[in-house]
């Protein structure tokens, strides 16, 4: 069996346990055993530690990477922000021996010390390329077939490619996402502003009107070229922002619709017969019906 | 033209000079394309000075007059900037080694106080106490992180006191 140090970051276990609860259900599931990498921090987010010194910002991020390394383990993240933080941390530190030096300086007053073993991966990569879409689709107890979704891979797995362990063949045309999701039995349509940024980050902490016109633009574009059933994404600030920002736009009456809105492995997860009420329980945007719909006993496939 | 401005080359090479030792090693490869600020989502929300017209302000030895502007607080650090640049200058990281600057003279918004003083207490930017969502979706209430765990907070802490963050006051 396969094994990951899980890294969970901060939304995903105090905003979106349900996520987790996601991760914890369809990696075992599907052949790939999940170890809790105990005491990890934030990565640190772009706001903080990265927004003010390098050294200090590659420290706490090589302390969550280490605690991969000590247990001989790649490190797995399901937030995006996360992947681009620490992948580029990793990078500054190996492209610089006088960094990495500095770094293990900064260690040493906490025991511990970055030798760089661990590989960086991204939940989407690990079920793209380890487990694979063959094995997603044995798996399914659940088919998607009929059904439209919208895909959102998010900015920090696309770019910098130069800097990530598992990479798009064009980052502006992703098809990682769309394959997972096809892999369900879904038709997952091409929409014109499907690498676009969501909004979500620094720009909705520090202008989120601005935030929300972007997301507007986005929306918008997702309904009227698509339309789809279910929107899915494999960023959990992106998830958040869909999540929170549609009933805004409703009540401001920008939009006069709403669309359900999944991190992929909870799709995945409801596919594979999981309860929603442990992979799929919380969210703003109304998903009772799309959920209900997923796992009605005419989508049952019969083994 | 409103207004002329007037270049200085000691302040333009002083401005160059504390942008690339904060981070942004490319700024001078820089021809002023414009192929960054046009995939830039912070420029398309309308935050004016990031991607190309930062540089240029850098690059004109305008550091001190946009010490106050927000728009580097609105980069979203994804990079597209990065992947297009034809000159390697990493834009985002000129983006970020500004925010260095301004954050070392404290001029950043309040906002971005919480997220610190989360990180320093808590080992986590964003933190709520999640107890009850999380064992109502069957899961241990207390997640495996530094949130609850005082040997890795004290490991954080450490790490941010003995840093410049540390010596900024804002812990
Ligand atoms: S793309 Fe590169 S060279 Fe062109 S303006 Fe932006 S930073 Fe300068
Ligand atoms: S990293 Fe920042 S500056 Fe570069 S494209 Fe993204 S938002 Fe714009």
């Amino acid at each position: 069996m396969q094994k990951y140090g899980m890294y969970l970051g901060c939304n995903i276990p105090f905003k979106a346990p349900d996520i987790e609860q996601s991760f914890r259900k369809v990696f075992p599931a599907l052949g790939v055993e999940l170890e809790d990498l105990q005491g990890a921090s934030c990565c640190p987010a772009w706001g903080t530690a990265p927004s003010f010194d390098m050294d200090t910002w590659c420290a706490i991020s090589s302390r969550n990477i280490v605690l991969a390394e000590e247990k001989e383990l790649d490190l797995m993240t399901g937030c995006n922000s996360c992947f681009g933080v620490l992948s580029e941390a990793k990078h500054f530190i190996e492209d610089n021996p006088e960094r990495k030096k500095r770094v293990n300086e900064k260690l040493q007053a906490i025991e511990r010390r970055f030798e760089g073993s661990a590989g960086v991966y991204h939940v989407s990569h690990v079920l793209h390329e380890k487990v694979g879409t063959d094995r997603i689709r044995q798996g399914l107890t659940y088919s998607l077939e009929g059904l439209k979704a919208a895909i959102q891979p998010g900015c920090h797995v696309l770019w910098p490619s130069d800097v990530y362990q598992v990479k798009e063949k064009n980052p502006f045309f992703p098809t990682i996402l769309k394959e997972l999701t096809q892999a369900l039995g879904a038709e997952v349509p091409h929409y014109s502003r499907l690498e676009y940024c969501c909004g979500m980050g620094g720009m909705r902490t520090t202008d989120v009107e601005k935030s929300l016109g972007l997301f507007t633009d986005k929306i918008l574009s997702i309904k009227e070229e698509i339309d789809p059933d279910f929107i899915v994404t494999t960023c959990s600030s992106c998830f958040l922002q869909f999540d929170m920002s549609q009933p805004i736009l409703k009540e401001r009456g920008v939009i006069d619709f709403t669309i359900p809105v999944f991190y992929y492995t909870q799709v995945l997860a409801l596919a594979l017969g999981f309860d929603p009420s442990h992979v799929a329980a919380i969210s703003q945007t109304p998903r009772d019906a799309v959920i209900a719909e997923i796992q009605s006993e005419k989508r049952k496939i019969q083994k | 033209m409103s207004e002329y401005i007037k270049l200085e080359s000691d302040k333009i090479s002083e401005g160059v000079k504390t942008i690339m030792d904060l981070g942004g090693h490319g700024l001078l490869r820089c021809v002023q394309c414009g192929a960054c600020s046009a995939v830039c989502p912070g420029v398309k929300a309308g935050f004016p000075v990031l991607c190309r017209m930062l540089i240029k302000k850098i690059l004109d030895g305008q550091l001190e007059e946009i010490i106050e502007d927000s728009s580097s607080w609105g980069c979203q650090a994804c990079n597209r900037c990065t992947e297009v640049c034809p000159q390697g200058v990493r834009p985002q990281e000129v983006v970020f080694a500004f925010r260095r600057y301004q954050a070392n003279d404290l001029a950043f918004s309040t906002s971005a106080i919480t997220s610190q003083m989360n990180l320093h207490a808590y080992g986590h930017a964003v933190f709520t106490d999640a107890r009850e969502l999380r064992a109502k979706v069957g899961l241990p209430p207390e997640a495996p992180t530094s949130a609850y765990n005082e040997k890795a907070q004290k490991e954080i802490q450490t790490l941010l006191d003995n840093s410049p963050m540390g010596e900024l006051g804002i812990f």
